[in-house]
C-alpha cells in the first residue's frame, strides 16, 4: 500500500514538470523541445501508473510485471528526453552567441570611449595650440603697434627736425638773393632781374611751406595737455588773430554759446582760426558772412562753421583735408594747402573728425566734433593764453 | 655814465659759426647810424676765450653788446650765456640772442638764463635788416648801458 502511494506521488510530480515545462513554450519560443520533454514526463508519469497493481490488473487483467512493455516505455522517455534536450541546446547556442554579442559590443562601446577620450585630448591640445596661437598673435599686434607708435613718434620728430633744420639753409639762400636783388636790380640785363625774382619768390614760397610742416608736426610733438576749454574765449581769441583780415573783407563772424570742452586750447584758437581764416579767403563777390554753432550729438559736441563763399565741389570734398592738396591756381589763392589737413590733425588728436557740407556757389559748412567728457559741460574753463 | 653816441666806435662781439649769418649781420650793421666795429668768435669756446681775453684773445676788447646764436659747435650758446651771467665780470654785459628757433622751450631757457632779450632771425633780408637795425637802435642808443 504504502509503495503505491509513493508511485502516485512521483507520477503527480512528473505530471507537474510536464505541465511546467509545456508553459514553457510560451516564454522560450522552444515548442518542441518543451513539447518532448512534457511527453517523456507524461510517458514517466504513465509507467508509473502501470507499475500500480490495481490498474494493471484493471486495465491487462494481469499483474505488473517488468518485461517487455516497461522497457518500451524506459526506452520511449530516453528518447523523448534525449530529443527534448537536443531541442533545447540552440537555446544555449543563442544565449552564448548573445553573450559573445554583448561582450563585443562591450568591447566597442570601450574602444570608442577610448577613442573618444583620444579625440577629445587631440582637440585639447589642439585648442591649446590655438590659444598660444592667439596669444603670440596678440603680442606681435601689441608690438606692431608700439612699434608704430614709436616710428609715428620719430617721423613726427623727424619732420620738425627736419623743417627745423631746413630753416637755415634757406634762410641763406633766401637772404642772399634779396641781397642780391637789392643791390643789383636794374644794374644787370633784364633777364637777371627776372631769374633774381624767380629765386626770391621760390625760397619764399619754401619758408611758408616750411613753416607749415613745422606747424603741422608740432600739433603732435608740441601739443599740451587737455584742460576744459571755454570755446567761447577761444572764438575771441581766433578773430583777434584775424583783425587784419576781417576788416580788409568786411566779414561778419557770429556766434551761437558755444560750450566749454576738454582740449588744448591754443590748438583749438589755431583750428576755429584756420576755418574762419579759409571762409574769409574763399568768400564770394558779397562780404563774408561767418556763423559758428555747436550741438551735443550722442558722446560728441558737433562744431560748424558756415559760410556764404564760392563752396566746394563734391568731388574735392575729401580732398581737402589731405597735406599740400590745393584746388585752386596759386595766383587765384595763395597757400601751401596745409590749412586743412592741419586742422584735421587738430581735430584727430582731440579724438574728434572733421568734414564738409558744400555745394559749389552756396558756401560751406565745416562740422568737427569734440568729444564731450564728464563733468567739463560746467567746469572751471582755464584762462587762455595769449599769442 | 656814457653816451655812446657821442663817443667811441661801438665795440659787438658776434657768436655765429655760419659765414652767411655774419656776413649778413655786417651787411645790416653798415646800413646802421652807429659807428661800430663788429667781432666774431665762431664757436661758444672761442666766445669765452675772447670775454676772458685768453690765448689769441689777450689784446681783446671789452665788447658793449653781445649777439649770441643758440646752435654752435663745441659750447651751445646756452652754456655760453649761463657762463657769461655766471661771471661776475661778465654778466653785466647785455646779451641779445639771435637765433633762427622759434621753440618755446629755448625762449624760456634763456631768459631764466637772464638773457637779455630774444630774437628770432627773420628769413626776409629786409626784416632782417630791420631787426639788425632795431637791435643797434635800442641797446647802442636808447638804452644806458653800466660803465665798462
Amino acid at each position: 500500500m504504502e509503495v503505491t502511494f509513493l508511485i502516485v506521488i512521483s507520477a503527480l510530480v512528473q505530471l507537474i514538470a510536464a505541465f511546467f515545462a509545456l508553459r514553457l513554450i510560451k516564454a522560450t519560443g522552444l515548442s518542441r523541445a518543451w513539447v518532448l520533454i512534457a511527453a517523456a514526463l507524461c510517458v514517466m508519469a504513465l509507467r508509473r501508473f502501470l507499475a500500480i497493481e490495481m490498474v494493471s490488473l484493471w486495465l491487462f487483467g494481469v499483474a505488473p510485471a517488468p518485461g517487455l512493455l516497461d522497457e518500451t516505455l524506459v526506452l520511449a522517455t530516453s528518447l523523448l528526453m534525449l530529443a527534448g534536450v537536443l531541442s533545447i541546446s540552440p537555446l544555449f547556442f543563442t544565449i552564448k552567441q548573445a553573450a559573445e554579442v554583448l561582450q563585443r559590443s562591450k568591447d566597442e562601446l570601450e574602444m570608442l570611449v577610448r577613442q573618444r577620450t583620444e579625440e577629445l585630448r587631440e582637440a585639447n591640445a589642439r585648442l591649446a595650440v590655438e590659444l598660444d596661437e592667439r596669444r603670440q598673435a596678440e603680442y606681435r599686434l601689441a608690438q606692431y603697434a608700439e612699434e608704430l607708435k614709436r616710428s609715428n613718434a620719430e617721423l613726427e620728430q623727424f619732420a620738425y627736425v627736419a623743417s627745423h633744420d631746413l630753416q637755415e639753409p634757406l634762410r641763406m639762400v633766401a637772404s642772399f638773393t634779396q641781397l642780391l636783388a637789392k643791390r643789383y636790380r636794374g644794374k644787370l640785363d633784364q633777364d637777371a632781374d627776372e631769374f633774381i625774382n624767380f629765386a626770391v619768390d621760390g625760397a619764399n614760397r619754401m619758408q611758408a611751406l616750411i613753416n607749415d610742416l613745422l606747424a603741422f608736426s608740432r600739433v603732435a610733438t608740441r601739443g599740451q595737455p587737455f584742460t576744459p576749454t571755454d570755446c567761447n574765449a577761444v572764438f575771441d581769441q581766433a578773430l583777434a588773430n584775424l583783425t587784419a583780415a576781417l576788416e580788409e573783407n568786411q566779414a561778419v563772424v557770429t556766434h551761437d554759446p558755444l560750450p566749454t570742452v576738454e582740449a588744448d586750447g591754443r590748438q583749438l584758437v589755431q583750428l576755429f582760426q584756420n576755418l574762419i581764416g579759409n571762409a574769409l579767403k574763399f568768400r564770394g563777390l558779397d562780404p563774408p558772412r561767418v556763423h559758428l554753432w555747436a550741438e551735443p550729438r550722442d558722446r560728441d559736441w558737433v562744431f560748424a562753421v558756415s559760410d556764404n563763399g564760392i563752396g566746394i565741389p563734391k568731388e574735392h570734398q575729401e580732398r581737402i583735408f589731405t597735406i599740400f592738396q590745393r584746388l585752386h591756381r596759386r595766383s587765384d589763392f595763395p597757400g601751401t594747402g596745409l590749412g586743412l589737413a592741419l586742422c584735421k590733425k587738430i581735430v584727430e588728436r582731440h579724438g574728434g573728425r572733421i568734414w564738409v557740407e558744400s555745394e559749389l556757389g552756396q558756401g560751406s559748412t565745416f562740422y568737427f566734433t569734440i568729444p564731450r567728457r564728464e563733468g567739463t559741460e560746467h567746469g572751471e574753463p582755464t584762462e587762455l593764453q595769449d599769442h | 655814465m656814457v653816451n655812446r653816441l657821442n663817443c667811441k666806435t661801438i665795440e659787438i662781439l658776434l657768436v655765429e659759426d655760419n659765414p652767411g649769418d655774419v656776413r649778413l649781420t655786417k651787411e645790416a650793421l653798415k646800413e646802421g647810424k652807429v659807428k661800430n666795429k663788429l667781432y666774431v668768435a665762431e664757436d661758444g669756446e672761442d666766445a669765452l676765450a675772447f670775454l676772458r681775453r685768453q690765448g689769441r684773445y689777450a689784446q681783446a676788447p671789452r665788447p658793449d653788446l653781445i649777439l649770441l646764436d643758440l646752435n654752435l659747435p663745441k659750447k651751445t650758446g646756452r652754456e655760453v650765456l649761463e657762463e657769461i651771467k655766471d661771471d661776475p665780470d661778465l654778466k653785466r654785459i647785455p646779451v641779445v640772442i639771435l637765433t633762427v628757433s622759434k621753440d618755446e622751450q629755448d625762449i624760456l631757457k634763456s631768459y631764466n638764463l637772464h638773457a637779455n632779450c630774444y630774437i628770432t632771425k627773420p628769413v626776409d633780408l629786409e626784416k632782417f635788416i630791420e631787426v639788425v637795425k632795431s637791435i643797434e637802435d635800442f641797446w647802442l642808443t636808447v638804452v644806458m648801458l653800466p660803465p665798462r
